[in-house]
């Protein structure tokens, strides 16, 4: 299969117009397996939850409060972080040339330690000037970054990730060059995301 | 590099919308890819049947519990056939802009001549 022999695309009597349209079905697919490995929305506000709950039973002072919410609070977070792992209970796997593995390295971590660094901050400084609750806002201000940063950073490695697949798969002779274009407008001047679907021009 | 090659079989649009997915991916289920691209199970059967025959595209079955557990990933031979498909569309459409920009340049050039 590898060695048939390559037809002219010129033979194909593709024009430039169907040519436009197909990338653009096909980025747009590409699309939508990487959504498939970027985390919801609702991912964030939930650890950010846990994260107050965690705040708020150290505030409490109760013991019971803090031996039932606490722990509940890290299984949440640790089942939700488990079941969002790219590969895990997942219908579909990003492929690893896609994957934007060293990035993460660094940013996934990175935004620990925004959240942690908040949180211990606005802590710290609300025990020091004797407000109530300290723990409770300090953990909300570490929510709120994580709120803020988490789709932030998921939209980042969305990028990167279709980046990743453009480049993984439209590594053309002429440096992909048309391909980049089809973020603008195709040749008819439609916005690529509003080209004809694959589907549309003929029948399955 | 990838050498340009238009592809007739990926070029349908049904199997080019399974082997775009399929391209992004290690693998897919065979229920996500049905999902996705709102088709019934015989129709999706059917395309990657004849994706499977052409080599490029291989069927994984397995049992997770009890249940069976249908995925499909891209074989070598196919991520090139669709790598050379992709190459052979962007031939295309540099071909098409580079016939354009010589007319415009030429349509400028009549518009001198004229003056």
């Amino acid at each position: 299969m590898a060695d048939r022999q390559q037809p002219q695309p010129a033979s194909t009597g593709t024009t430039s117009a169907d040519a436009a349209v197909e990338l653009a079905e096909i980025e747009r697919r590409q699309q939508e397996v990487i959504k498939a490995a970027l985390v919801p929305v609702w991912f964030w506000w939930v650890m950010g939850a846990a994260i107050v709950a965690i705040g708020a039973a150290r505030d409490s002072h109760d013991r019971v409060v803090m031996a039932t919410a606490i722990p509940l609070a890290v299984l949440v977070m640790a089942v939700l972080i488990i079941a969002t792992i790219p590969g895990v209970r997942r219908r579909v796997k990003v492929h690893s040339a896609v994957m934007p593995s060293a990035q993460a390295a660094i940013a996934i971590p990175g935004l620990i330690l925004l959240v942690d660094g908040v949180t211990i901050a606005c802590s710290m400084s609300l025990t020091e000037h004797h407000v109530s609750h300290p723990l409770t806002l300090g953990s909300a201000a570490g929510a709120a970054a994580l709120v803020i940063a988490g789709p932030l950073l998921n939209r980042y490695f969305g990028r990167l990730m279709l980046t990743n697949a453009r480049q993984h798969i439209a590594d053309a002779p002429d440096g992909g060059a048309p391909w980049r274009g089809l973020f603008g407008t195709d040749p008819g001047g439609r916005p690529a995301g509003h080209a004809t679907s694959a589907s549309e021009r003929g029948t399955r | 590099m990838s050498t340009a090659g238009f592809d007739e079989l990926i070029h349908a649009p049904t199997r080019l919308e399974i082997v775009s997915l399929l391209a992004a991916a290690e693998w897919a289920d065979f229920k996500y890819i049905r999902d996705e691209l709102g088709l019934s199970d015989s129709a999706l059967s059917k395309q990657l049947s004849t994706l499977e025959s052409a080599g490029y595209v291989e069927i994984h079955r397995r049992f997770v519990g009890k249940r069976p557990r249908t995925s499909a990933s891209l074989s070598t031979a196919g991520r090139r056939a669709f790598e050379q498909h992709v190459a052979a569309l962007q031939q295309i459409l540099a071909r098409s802009r580079q016939d354009a920009g010589a007319a415009s340049a030429t349509e400028a050039g009549r518009g001198v001549v004229r003056r």
